[in-house]
């Protein structure tokens, strides 16, 4: 098979997805009047449909360790995030559980997924079982939710001071380029699943190998590079985002006390 | 000054009792940060003095093709030398000196947050510099190049005892640099006069506060490579040495882990004085001042991602450096905001070329090019050609001469009649400004094309092959050039300390607050502060009728300050983070390929185990004997406390007791990657529970003589976090150490 081949014909059909995705779209407007960030949860649902449908998603199932770290990043930083964005400017957080907005909880959340799903048995059992593999994906989506939750809930006194936020995104960062640091430079094979893909059944792994020339030693790398470097230029915007926030508000009219 | 002015919240009662000391112990024992930041920049040029004049020998013996002149053994010695001690010896401390006398009076505060850690930092300076210095006695001094590159840092290659002096120096000054960053951290957040918010802090201030993260995040991991070169050649193990079965890449990665952040630890001061010293000769404040310091916080950021770029010559395979390429690229952009930020502060203003001005736009200039020139080693195809080679040489220069030596200068001036009371003189500056600039563009432009012209660096001569000869020549004379406006520049600041014109309070008519005080400053520095409402308030107060925007506040961290003591033990737990990390990673790699002899397997799991409870559960008692402090009840804090010891206690000596066991077996330091890795790592925490149970027995000491009844008690709350750290530091050593094994 081909590259352009694959391309056309890669794409995976799963109607609870797609089914899941049409419901939130529907259900949105009928849970928030406010509709003003409706467009940030279209893309988000944009988003979550090409990652999991698309040929990312077959490369990443079994063929592709890099392929699954795309994966992993955008299902836990890009689409939580924006659904954080997606909600209405008013709506508090604050009523769920009293724990969920302490936020080292969030920081672990969005740490631990990262650090959780790549033992190198959970991460060969995710590709390999598809209730696993279920149940990875949801729980991505979450702990997401959870990390972006302390930066971008959508009441400004629910988040982070700028300060804080900063700290809070830049250990994040260090933690999880530590894991990518772990996985490019580690002699042993992180998720061995990869290295010999079970089935074959679009003949595309010579395609890979040769044409692609990407080796399982490769892959790795690339996997560990992804989560090293880009990964880490997500968390910068945000801190840029940040940054500008706490800037932002510095030219205030407002007579300062003199004591 | 009028009497609409605000006094300063501690001065009344300050000013009483301080009073000046006099004579030459006084400066031995002084914990004042004026007199702290006087002595590092004196420490600094001496050393820079002795850097120089190796910095010189280096260009004799280029001077001329096939010379004779040191022979290659004492070049090497040179080359070594210099490299350290202009790094460490004589930037860092400098740097150090400046942030010590200004930072504290730009933000109205009476000293730094931890005088006497200060004076501590500052000592470690010129006892590692006469370590340093010491191995030239002890059989030569290290010659392995200011990277120590491995395996040639190891025994078999460099027996000679220099490269441990080396090491010990460093590992001496990093500590010193460590305490440096904790103390300018703490005395930013806690030690601001009301009303000077994080947002109103001046750029010289703000980016040594953001300069300190990198500072002490940065600095351990360095500590760390060099604990681990000193294992290997002291206790002859072999993590660096290829042939014990360790990895000499390994340490390239942890140098450059901590070396490409150093060139921000270094640059982000400078971009400081540049920012201070731009604006008030250009009459005119900042352009973007948010930029400016956002783009300091990017950078930061930045430094510590991309240090794979100084090892494309390695080898590390195309994946790894495209990813490297593209994000060494990035750091052009929070730079070239900064230049920009710069020029446009120039555009239009009233320049005023004064010897800082001139310093400063000088810097600028040769900081633009030495940008240009990075930026051309970010892409790894060029980079294989010119890594090796003078063109290197020439890029570094620029950033370390160009950009930070340049700002320093500019800085001296610029603050030399607040340290002295005194003018420098400006026909003399101007005299080693226009030997400085010559020397400095004659020594290093030429050394770009020598580059391109094929010169290796690192060789103590070279061939007479065309165009060679003359060009060494010319970098000679330039670099003599230099040392003649060395000269000068000395000569000037002693005349100017003794005759110079009397300066007043605020000679150059800068808005900060650092100017706001006599010169030089009482020892309580201020007597009154005028009134903070945005980021120059000499300009408002100079100027009532058009005062600066009021930069307002909105978060509450602004203008409130945390503990000291808990604001310290936390930036400390940070870098120690830094610095297990590298040994966790450290174990990690050398243990993930199982080899001969003992392994993890060895370990006693359930012993351990045991032994791990009672180091946990010594968590809850220190948190026990907190509450316990806080309602009051005295007697059950001891307790408490008691309690945490002896559990802290039972977990050393069970350690001690499977060391035992281990050397019963056999088992050495030495014996295989393994046991390295395991003692190292192991070792070191051992060391930091001792650390802590020291500083518990301390406490036990100060509550059983009743210092923590009248329920203040920071320093039990703080050694309680550190203790906290220091046990889950275990449970992740316990983990990768002990469990893993049975994992896999």
């Amino acid at each position: 098979m081909t590259t352009a081949q694959f391309i056309l014909s890669g794409w995976t059909w799963n109607p609870v997805t797609v089914g899941l995705v049409a419901l939130a779209l529907v259900f949105y407007p009928i849970v928030f009047r406010d509709r003003r960030r409706f467009g940030w949860f279209l893309a988000a649902m944009v988003i979550l449909l090409l990652t999991l449908l698309s040929p990312l998603n077959t490369l990443a199932d079994g063929y592709l360790f890099s392929a699954h770290m795309t994966q992993h990043i955008v299902l836990l930083l890009v689409v939580p995030g924006m659904l954080m964005l997606s909600l209405p400017q008013q709506l508090s957080l604050a009523r769920g559980p009293r724990f969920l907005a302490i936020p080292f909880v969030g920081w672990l959340a969005g740490v631990g997924a990262m650090w959780f799903w790549h033992e190198p048995s959970l991460c060969n059992a995710a590709v390999a079982s598809r209730p696993i593999h279920a149940l990875q994906t949801i729980s991505l989506l979450v702990l997401g939710s959870l990390f972006w939750r302390q930066i971008l809930a959508p009441r400004d006194n629910e988040r982070l001071s700028p300060p804080a936020a900063v700290l809070y995104l830049f250990s994040a960062c260090v933690t999880c380029s530590i894991l990518g640091i772990i996985i490019t430079f580690s002699p042993v094979t992180v998720c061995s699943i990869y290295t010999v893909p079970p089935t074959d059944a679009l003949g595309l792994l010579p395609t890979i190998r040769d044409r692609w020339a990407i080796s399982p030693e490769r892959d790795q790398q690339i996997g560990g590079l992804l989560m090293w470097v880009p990964m880490c230029l997500i968390y910068l915007a945000a801190i840029f985002a940040q940054i500008a926030r706490w800037f932002a508000h510095a030219r205030q009219l407002v007579p300062a006390k003199t004591s | 000054m009028s009497p609409n002015v605000s006094a300063h919240p501690h001065s009344v009662a300050i000013a009483a009792e301080a009073e000046p000391e006099r004579g030459m112990l006084s400066w031995v024992t002084t914990v004042d940060h004026k007199r702290i930041g006087i002595l590092y920049m004196l420490t600094s040029l001496v050393f820079f003095v002795v850097g120089g004049i190796e910095a010189l020998f280096i260009r004799l013996q280029l001077a001329v093709p096939n010379s004779t002149f040191v022979g290659p053994d004492t070049y090497n010695m040179l080359f070594t030398m210099h490299g350290t001690t202009m790094i460490f010896l004589v930037a860092m401390p400098m740097l150090f000196g400046l942030a010590n006398y200004v930072l504290p009076l730009q933000i109205g505060a009476r000293d730094m947050a931890f005088p006497r850690l200060n004076a501590f930092s500052f000592w470690l300076v010129p006892f590692g510099g006469v370590l340093l210095h010491f191995s030239y006695f002890s059989g030569g001094a290290p010659s392995m190049g200011w990277f120590a590159y491995a395996p040639l840092s190891e025994l078999p290659y460099s027996s000679q005892a220099g490269v441990d002096y080396w090491a010990l120096s460093l590992l001496v000054l990093g500590i010193g640099s460590v305490a440096t960053g904790i103390n300018l951290i703490v005395t930013v957040l806690t030690q601001r006069a009301p009303n000077m918010t994080l947002r109103r802090l001046p750029l010289f201030s703000w980016m040594m506060f953001v300069n300190s993260f990198i500072l002490i995040l940065a600095l351990p991991v360095l500590n760390a490579g060099l604990a681990m070169l000193l294992i290997d050649r002291q206790l002859g193990a072999g993590f660096f040495l290829p042939s014990a079965g360790g990895s000499a890449i390994m340490w390239q990665h942890i140098f450059w882990a901590f070396g490409h952040p150093e060139v921000y630890i270094v640059a982000l001061p400078a971009f400081g004085i540049l920012s201070e010293v731009i604006p008030v000769f250009s009459r005119k404040p900042i352009f973007g001042y948010e930029f400016v310091a956002g783009s300091t916080v990017a950078i930061a950021f930045l430094s510590l991602l991309v240090w794979a770029h100084h090892m494309f010559t390695l080898g590390l395979g195309h994946t790894v450096e495209l990813f490297f390429v593209a994000s060494s690229l990035l750091i052009a952009i929070p730079t070239g905001v900064k230049v920009l930020n710069w020029s446009a502060t120039l555009y239009g203003g009233r320049i005023k070329l004064d010897t800082p001005m001139l310093f400063c736009i000088a810097a600028l200039v040769q900081f633009l090019l030495a940008g240009l020139t990075g930026v051309s080693h970010a892409v790894a195809a060029l980079d294989w050609q010119t890594k090796n080679s003078y063109y290197l040489v020439a890029h570094f220069h620029f950033v370390f001469v160009g950009l930070i030596v340049f700002a320093i200068l500019g800085a001296v001036h610029y603050w030399f009649p607040k340290t002295t009371g005194r003018m420098m003189s400006e026909k003399l500056g101007k005299w080693s400004f226009w030997l400085m600039t010559i020397g400095f563009n004659l020594t290093f432009i030429i050394q770009h094309f020598l580059g391109l012209a094929g010169m290796p660096r690192r060789i103590y001569t070279y061939p007479d092959l065309p165009g060679w000869g003359w060009m060494n020549m010319v970098s000679t004379v330039g670099a003599f050039f230099m040392g003649a406006a060395s000269l000068v520049f000395v000569w000037n600041l002693w005349i100017s300390r003794r005759k110079g014109r009397i300066a007043g309070d605020n000679p150059w008519h800068a808005w900060t607050l650092e100017w706001a005080t006599s010169s030089p400053p009482p020892v309580e520095n201020f007597n009154f502060l005028p009134p903070i409402r945005s980021r120059r308030p000499l300009w408002d107060f100079a100027n009532p009728d058009r005062p600066d925007p009021v930069v307002g506040t909105k978060w509450k961290m602004e203008t409130s300050s945390p503990e000291k003591n808990h604001a310290s033990v936390v930036a400390f737990i940070f870098s120690e983070t830094g610095f297990f990390a590298v040994l966790i990673l450290a174990y990690l790699y050398y243990t993930a390929k199982p080899g001969s002899g003992p392994s993890g397997h060895d370990l006693d799991l359930l012993k351990t185990g045991l032994f791990s409870v009672c180091l946990f559960a010594s968590s809850f008692t220190i948190w026990r004997a907190e509450v316990s402090q806080h309602h009051g009840r005295n007697h059950a804090m001891i307790a408490w406390l008691a309690l945490t010891i002896v559990l802290g206690g039972i977990f050393i000596v069970g350690q001690g007791l499977e060391y035992w066991g281990l050397f019963e077996s056999g088992v050495r330091v030495n014996s295989n990657l393994f046991s390295t890795a395991f003692f190292t790592l192991t070792g070191f925490h051992g060391l930091h529970v001792c650390a802590g149970l020291i500083a518990l027995l301390v406490l036990l000491g100060l509550a059983c003589a009743g210092d923590f009844k009248n329920g203040h008690a920071p320093g039990l709350k703080a050694i309680g976090l550190y203790w906290h750290f220091v046990d889950v530091v275990w449970i992740l050593v316990f983990s990768v150490v002990y469990l893993l094994p049975h994992l896999r």
